[in-house]
């Protein structure tokens, strides 16, 4: 699973793709689904959080409009999302996805981001464990050096 | 039993491609996991297995991308192609469309990855020998006019997927060794990792001290 959300598109892929959708868009306004598709499935593995946001869009604005394709769309936003660490956002694509379909490609993915979300709370609680350590540490220096001071006065 | 990070000299990128429902994924299953992948859903773009291989004493990892079928990713999965050292173009004996649209994954294959890219030909489901539309010799004839290597395997009872994986790693190698194969190209799809110089182990060490005891 790391493999796959890792992988980077080749700059190429996604110009060609994004001058793809804007021709269409200059030319008639409209752009087909599946040039939106193609275009957000490039931007979703770009290097790039924006390109990502970008991309999560034309995904939600697709699996709203047109659900004969939904269950490519649900998965790219679990992926998308993942790709970002917005990983409650991920998780809640996922779960939409299994409830419609058994699927060992969506539950990897799903397990990846439990992981991934779980090593985060993890993280964020030894910088609050570290904090608080450091902050003993002033508070004990301080006491220690008030004792100092005391016994040096006596 | 499993092995150490690492624990390989060269890793081996492989794309798989070729109709929907042939059974990529499946084959892709069976080769990793030893396991028939039944009710299998449609591939959604791309899917990715790894398994440690070895050739001639050299272990070597395979790093698998499994491309979805089905058309509307025909346009976007062409990036994986980029850099592939095998490519392994799957068809379904059991329809004839898959095998004629042959030609068109060939194209793509051809145009996307470098001369020295293997590409091996699996007629795949051929345990279901009573509903068969390709034949063997008319799909290895293909194979010979387009110098592809070529078997017919079953991703259900296993028959000859090892073989198709380990056949492609082997000639990969053998171009490694042959000179056809530039090593510092990106493009190669191969990566070299020299083995780091070994540190004492103890067990391998003990065990070579034993050796040249005359006891």
């Amino acid at each position: 699973m790391e493999e796959l959300l890792n992988e980077v598109v080749p700059q190429e892929d996604l110009e060609r793709f994004e001058r793809k959708y804007n021709h269409e868009h200059e030319l008639d306004g409209e752009v087909t689904t599946e040039t939106k598709f193609e275009y957000a499935f490039c931007l979703v593995r770009s290097r790039y959080t924006n390109d990502i946001r970008k991309g999560v869009m034309i995904l939600e604005e697709l699996a709203r409009l047109h659900p004969e394709g939904r269950r490519d769309y649900i998965y790219y936003l679990a992926f998308g999302n993942a790709r970002i660490k917005n990983y409650a956002e991920g998780l809640k694509y996922c779960r939409a996805f299994l409830e419609i379909e058994s699927n060992d490609q969506v539950r990897s993915l799903e397990e990846y981001i439990k992981k991934q979300s779980d090593k985060e709370v993890a993280k964020g609680m030894a910088v609050a464990g570290g904090a608080a350590l450091v902050l003993g540490g002033i508070l004990g220096l301080g006491i220690a050096m008030a004792r100092n001071k005391q016994k040096r006065e006596k | 039993m499993t092995a150490a990070p690492y624990n390989y000299n060269y890793i081996f990128k492989y794309i798989i491609i070729g109709d929907m429902g042939v059974g990529k994924s499946c084959l892709l299953h069976q080769f990793t996991e030893k396991k028939f992948m039944a009710n299998c859903p449609h591939t959604i773009g791309v899917e990715f297995g790894t398994r440690i291989i070895e050739v001639d004493d050299k272990k070597i990892k395979l790093q698998i991308w499994d491309t979805a079928g089905q058309e509307r990713f025909r346009a976007v999965t062409r990036s994986y192609y980029r850099g592939a050292a095998g490519a392994l173009m799957v068809y379904d004996i059991t329809r004839r469309s898959t095998y004629n649209h042959l030609s068109s994954w060939l194209t793509d294959t051809r145009n996307l990855t470098n001369p020295s890219t293997v590409i091996f030909l699996i007629g795949n489901k051929s345990d279901l020998e009573s509903t068969r539309e390709v034949t063997y010799e008319e799909a290895k004839e293909f194979a010979d006019e387009n110098g592809l290597m070529f078997l017919e395997a079953s991703a259900m009872t296993g028959q000859n997927v090892e073989e198709a994986f380990l056949e492609t790693a082997r000639k990969i190698y053998q171009n490694i060794q042959e000179g056809r194969l530039d090593l510092n190209a990106s493009e190669s799809g191969v990566q070299h990792r020299p083995s780091q110089p070994s540190r004492p182990n103890l067990s391998s060490e003990a065990a070579h001290v034993k050796d040249q005891c005359s006891c």
